[in-house]
């Protein structure tokens, strides 16, 4: 079998030509060179303006005072923003701060359940391409239909309470209810996300050769024990990469909960995203909106920093 | 010779440079020549039916009659309003005519989008209005606008339901008003609330607000220190106005997770502090059932105390951002200075006419007397009333941050997550704390 790791030997690589021949190569290389940096300016461009220039002016932005629309009104402030976020009073860090990070750590753990579950039982159905179609369609629907149509299920009279009071139990005030809020609001991203991650789950519950299973099956392994010592195991790869995304998109939250309840009540489902948007463009106090969104770029990066770390730990492990 | 036809590569090349072009290109703003006149466009919250043709009742008007300004209206909900000034402006697209609510001034002050009135249009200003409104559009002794609207809080109370609860009339007493709601209250055997007997409103900041500041003021309190640059709720009077409200929800007579809004019109709602603007919305919303609904003055905490309630408003101004800020003006000054006579045979301005036509109350008390003496609905009276007693909303510039914190508060004194004594402290500290930075 060839070994396609095995370096080069020397012998193998190419005797040095002539000297016209050399520069001729070397000009050769530097128009390649070049045509590529032709080909890649617009995406530089692109970047520059829409990524380095935007982040630069948040950056001068979090450490002034700024109210918006006229550039010559910036004023140098320090890091007042920044203390501002958390001195007494804020609250920014309670509870805007712990609500972003307890709904996106509920929505990963909802998601993620749900979705091994969804998965591994549509692998045993007739049909699988259709009940992947009808899981995967809150994906497609668009974020402000689904947190509506929510909502009005979550209402006291909505059909959540209906069921519950055909059961015999009395009505919860989902939405309005501070101790309720932020979970139902978690329950409706999680579901929304489940699509995403039981097609991710789904491919890798495929690439699980058949025969690890036929062999578990030949020592008398039960369903259980097949599940516990082999699928997840061997599906832990897909696992993490669906804990990672879904704990970024769930910091990052933000569409759903202004549907759904706009930070309430009170201060409630109040996350970071919707934080930042309201300072700047309510209040105009952009300042303050950059400051928050760069400690909230703190916290993602410091997430899913740790999330890599237990990714390659994971992966080398298995 | 024949041309040739368009190729793929013009194609490739025509289609993005065009929606680049579209793209960038604002509206067509006109220059004022023969042929091209001057488009101003106008920016409301008169978005929804009766409203909108309200005000596109002048408007069209105007364009009917002057050639050379045009004016063209925008419109988004109330809810939307303030993000979308905002937006807007940081997108250079901001409209040349503004509609903002009077609490948002000292911020869009501070941010420089609105422009001051120049000195005439001022001086009118000071002497058309009330005191109320004419503080509401002014920011630091500078007037930015024309008042549209004077809003003040009263008591909404449904007739038939105090009728079969036995009572003859809306209650006037805090006492009376907690008797009238226990005695209203109705639930069905899952707790959920068939009859509410005082509605508190969780809609959004402005009503959750601005029903507890209209019982705050009838109680002798005050939000923001006379300084302007503290909040004062922390009070005996504050004290008293959110253990009323904690009273009202805890014994099961309010219940905040119904929308007010919608349960007041299908009669499930005995009793609501809310603005003028809802008679308005009332009237075609209940149909006959409107010869329920009643308004009486905010009840205040004991017999005899002098009452007061809360003042809100609007105002038209121009953005800095307008390249016609002189046409914008004289469409302003068309539409609220000059008289016109109305239907009912008085004389009005053309905006206080429109106000009352959508049951709303106008911020020139002469003319909404005049208005209201031919036919007007007579809900409206005890909004107008009020105009004489009735404490203007703070315009400085953290205002807004310090309703969103109060009404944050308020929500969480409702749902238990905060005593009284608590939602007072944190209030005191978070809008001491985050507001006193706007300045």
């Amino acid at each position: 079998m060839v070994n396609v790791l095995t370096p080069r030997t020397p012998e193998r690589l190419p005797t040095p030509g002539p000297a016209p021949a050399r520069d001729g190569r070397r000009r050769a290389r530097r128009r390649q060179t070049a045509v590529a940096y032709l080909f890649l300016a617009p995406a530089l461009l692109f970047f520059a303006v829409f990524l380095v220039l935007p982040l630069g002016f948040a950056l001068l932005l979090s450490v002034s005072h700024w109210t918006g629309f006229d550039l010559g009104a910036v004023e140098p402030a320090g890091l007042d923003n920044f203390g501002a976020l958390f001195a007494d009073g804020s609250t920014f860090l309670v509870p805007v701060l712990t609500n972003t990070l307890l709904f996106a750590l509920g929505t990963v753990v909802l998601a993620v359940t749900g979705s091994v579950l969804v998965a591994t039982c549509v692998e045993r159905l007739r049909f699988q391409g259709l009940w992947r179609t009808l899981y995967f369609l809150p994906i497609v629907t668009t974020v402000v239909a689904v947190g509506n149509v929510w909502k009005y299920m979550y209402e006291p009279g909505g059909l959540a309470n209906g069921v519950l009071n055909a059961l015999g139990i009395g009505s919860v005030a989902f939405l309005q209810d501070p101790d309720t809020a932020l979970p139902s609001v978690v329950v409706v991203q999680a579901w929304a996300s489940l699509g995403s991650a039981i097609l991710v789950l789904t491919a890798g519950l495929k690439s699980i050769p058949a025969s690890y299973h036929e062999a578990a099956a030949l020592d008398g392994a039960g369903p259980g024990t097949v599940f516990r010592r082999i699928t997840l195991p061997l599906l832990r790869p897909s696992l993490l990469f669906v804990c990672v995304t879904q704990f970024l998109t769930g910091l990052q939250s933000f569409a759903l909960i202004t549907v759904m309840t706009r930070g309430g009540p009170g201060d409630a489902t109040d996350v970071a995203a919707l934080e930042m948007y309201r300072r700047a463009f309510d209040y105009g106090d952009w300042g303050t909106a950059s400051a928050a969104a760069f400690v909230l770029f703190a916290v993602v990066l410091l997430v899913t920093l740790a999330q890599l770390w237990i990714f390659r730990r994971a992966g080398e492990d298995a | 010779m024949t041309r040739p036809a368009l190729g793929r590569r013009h194609f490739a090349l025509a289609l993005p440079s065009a929606l680049l072009a579209a793209g960038c290109a604002g509206p067509h703003r006109g220059t004022g020549r023969p042929g091209d006149p001057v488009v101003l466009t106008l920016l409301s919250h008169y978005a929804s039916g009766t409203l909108h043709r309200a005000l596109q009742g002048p408007v069209d008007e105007w364009n009917a009659t002057h050639d050379r300004v045009k004016v063209r209206t925008k419109a988004v909900e109330f809810t939307d309003l303030l993000t979308t000034v905002m937006v807007r402006q940081a997108a250079g697209q901001g409209a040349d005519i503004l509609h903002p609510y009077c609490l948002w001034n000292g911020q869009l002050v501070r941010a420089g989008v609105l422009r001051p009135a120049p000195p005439e249009h001022a001086e009118h200003i000071r002497s058309g209005y009330g005191e109320a409104a004419v503080g509401a559009v002014t920011v630091d002794g500078t007037v930015y606008g024309y008042p549209t609207e004077a809003q003040t809080y009263a008591l909404y109370y449904n007739r038939r339901l105090l009728r079969e609860a036995g009572l003859d009339g809306p209650p006037r007493t805090w006492p009376e008003l907690e008797e009238a709601a226990r005695r209203t209250t109705r639930r069905d055997r899952y707790g959920n609330p068939l009859i509410q007997g005082f509605g508190l409103s969780a809609h959004d900041d402005a009503t959750t607000v601005g029903q507890t500041l209209a019982l705050l003021h009838a109680a002798g309190g005050r939000f923001v220190a006379p300084d302007g640059r503290s909040t004062a709720i922390d009070s005996p009077a504050g004290r008293a106005v959110l253990a009323l409200e904690h009273r009202l929800v805890a014994r099961g007579a309010s219940a905040p997770a119904v929308d007010v809004y919608q349960a007041f019109p299908s009669g499930q709602v005995a009793m609501v502090v809310g603005a003028g603007w809802w008679t308005g919305s009332l009237r075609p919303l209940m149909g006959g059932d409107y010869r329920d609904v009643g308004v009486a003055p905010v009840p205040v905490p004991e017999p005899h105390a002098r009452p007061a309630t809360l003042a809100t408003g609007f105002m038209l101004g121009v953005n800095t951002a307008s390249r016609h800020p002189r046409e914008a003006w004289e469409f302003l000054r068309w539409l609220n200075a000059d008289r016109v006579s109305t239907l009912r045979g008085s004389t009005a301005t053309r905006m206080s006419a429109l106000q009352v036509s959508v049951g709303s109350l106008t911020a020139r008390a002469d003319d909404m007397r005049a208005l209201l003496g031919t036919g007007g609905d007579p809900n409206l009276r005890p909004f107008l009333d009020a105009l004489a007693y009735a404490v203007p909303e703070p315009n400085v510039p953290g205002a807004a941050r310090a309703k969103a914190l109060l009404r944050e508060n308020i929500e969480a004194l409702w749902t238990g997550r905060r005593s009284v004594d608590e939602a007072l402290r944190t209030t005191r500290r978070q809008v001491d704390q985050e507001v006193s930075r706007a300045w």
